[in-house]
């Protein structure tokens, strides 16, 4: 098979033909062998308009198409066929909009590129790494899209651990006054606070990691199913790994010490009592 | 008899925020107490007891006066020093037990041991020597929610005696109690005493200011009245 065309034939399955000699083979994506029924060694016949006359072909292999994120919404199906057949079913000719050449060594790429723009006057020829920057800047931005979101999420959520983290070590504050009363050190309490949050830190996630690769399975199994593509729609990388884990450890120890410090300097007997909260009432209402 | 607890002329003073003005809590408040004796200080809420009891355990300062204890000047003291005294030289038991909910009764109890660093070995042994002094060695593993008000209390007492202090300070021992088990913690503290400890209670319940050896009553911030349950 020397050419493919992304399938502007119309194909047509056939029960019974008459016999012909040696009819030729085409090979079609899975997404339309899935959709038509079609199976290896199938007999169907290929057409450049509905109802039209075509030629008999046998499919002989069915292809998966690449993990191409510029090809996931496209709904349209792909052949591959004999590059003759394709010729005389659309009647082109050897007319052709673009094709592709391909070179052996960097060097020769240079003067092909060179060859071809002086030479053959209505065509342009690019680079393919030149395309390829070209047609993914939507991407590009998108990510750039997505990696602000998860920036606002990531602030968010910190500012959200961080008030939380405070909360709960205040809500123990009679058990911190109780053991400062018995004598137990600033620092020991302070170190203690540090450890629980270190724990809390590291558990929380290793949790946020599980969660986070879990729901990516689902987002995956679920629009690989939807778009019928290989590709990869959310991936947990050990970059994103490692940035969870640090930035955890860091918001979580933050907020131990923050909360730790703030604790043991009030006066034990106030955090026992609740003074500390009628003096911060007191002056919120002030 | 060796004096313990000396404390001359203490005066506590509040400044009341809101406009509410200055508060004398203690007025004045001179006090000696021998080694191992047994002293019980009521009066009516607001009298300013409790308070005397924070001053002499170095939780609170002093406005003016003394106190010392051994020899030492609680009054000046900087706060980690006033928390080592805490630590090694007097045992609190509060109304409210304060025991830490993580924690088993045998761990509460190691705790002070722990921060005094005493070994592990020699520490799990002396906590499980206190747990069964005060009757709960069947109960060393019990977290506080698992376990009765009277057995709490008796955990917190000895998580007090854990580093051996020579002064006990209680504040309401038996004010969470109900009648039954405030007289068993009567008769614990009873107990203790005699062992050796000395004991300040600061107290409402009139069946354990019998108990004690002396009373002191006080009232807006004074001691009015000082007496050995004897009669002297």
């Amino acid at each position: 098979m020397t050419a493919a065309l992304f399938a502007l034939l119309f194909i047509q399955a056939i029960d019974s033909t008459p016999p012909r000699p040696a009819p030729r083979s085409i090979a079609v994506d899975e997404r339309l062998a899935a959709d038509a029924g079609l199976e290896l060694g199938d007999r169907v016949v290929v057409a450049s308009a509905p109802g039209g006359a075509g030629d008999t072909v046998i499919v002989a292999a069915i292809t998966r198409g690449r993990a191409d994120p510029s090809e996931v919404a496209r709904a349209d199906y792909r052949v591959r066929m004999h590059l003759d057949e394709l010729q005389r079913l659309t009647g082109y000719g050897d007319r052709v909009d673009r094709f592709a050449v391909g070179t052996t060594s960097a060097s020769a790429t240079d003067s092909a590129l060179r060859a071809i723009n002086s030479a053959a006057f209505g065509f342009r020829a690019h680079r393919s790494r030149d395309i390829a920057v070209e047609t993914s800047r939507t991407f590009l931005v998108v990510s750039r899209f997505h990696r602000a979101i998860g920036v606002i999420t990531i602030v968010a959520s910190a500012i959200f651990l961080l008030c939380i983290m405070l909360l709960k070590v205040d809500e123990r504050r009679r058990d911190i006054a109780a053991l400062r009363l018995l004598g137990i050190s600033k620092r020991s309490i302070i170190r203690s606070v540090m450890i629980e949050a270190t724990l809390v830190a590291v558990l929380g996630s290793a949790m946020g990691v599980a969660l986070g690769w879990l729901a990516s399975s689902i987002i995956n199994w679920h629009y690989r199913g939807v778009y019928r593509t290989p590709l990869a729609f959310a991936v947990v990388t050990p970059g994103i790994v490692e940035l969870a884990v640090a930035l955890s450890l860091v918001l979580g120890l933050g907020a131990g010490l923050a909360a730790g410090r703030r604790l043991v300097r009030q006066p034990p007997l106030d955090l026992l009592t609740g003074r500390h909260e009628s003096r911060r009432t007191a002056r919120a209402a002030a | 008899m060796t004096r313990l607890l000396v404390a001359r002329d203490v005066k506590r003073d509040y400044h009341m925020g809101g406009g509410g003005g200055l508060v004398h809590a203690v007025r004045g408040v001179s006090l000696d107490v021998d080694d191992g004796d047994y002293l019980a200080v009521v009066g009516p809420s607001g009298c300013g007891k409790s308070t005397l009891l924070n001053l002499i355990g170095g939780i609170d300062r002093p406005s003016s006066g003394s106190i010392e204890i051994s020899g030492e000047r609680v009054d000046t003291m900087r706060d980690a020093d006033a928390t080592r005294f805490r630590l090694l030289r007097v045992g609190f038991v509060f109304q409210r037990f304060y025991l830490m909910p993580a924690l088993t009764a045998l761990e509460n109890v190691e705790l002070p041991l722990a921060e005094a660093k005493v070994a592990r070995k020699e520490r799990v042994a002396r906590a499980r020597e206190l747990l069964a002094y005060v009757g709960l060695a069947a109960r060393l593993d019990h977290r506080p929610t698992q376990l009765s008000g009277g057995e709490q209390q008796r955990v917190a007492i000895a998580r007090a005696l854990a580093n051996r202090p020579r002064l006990l300070l209680a504040d309401e021992p038996t004010g969470e109690l109900d009648a039954h088990t405030g007289a068993e913690m009567i008769s614990l503290l009873g107990q203790v005493n005699g062992d050796g400890t000395t004991i300040v209670v600061v107290t409402h319940d009139e069946d354990l200011a019998r108990a004690a050896k002396r009373v002191v009553h006080m009232r807006d911030g004074v001691v009015v009245d000082d007496r050995r349950q004897d009669g002297s």
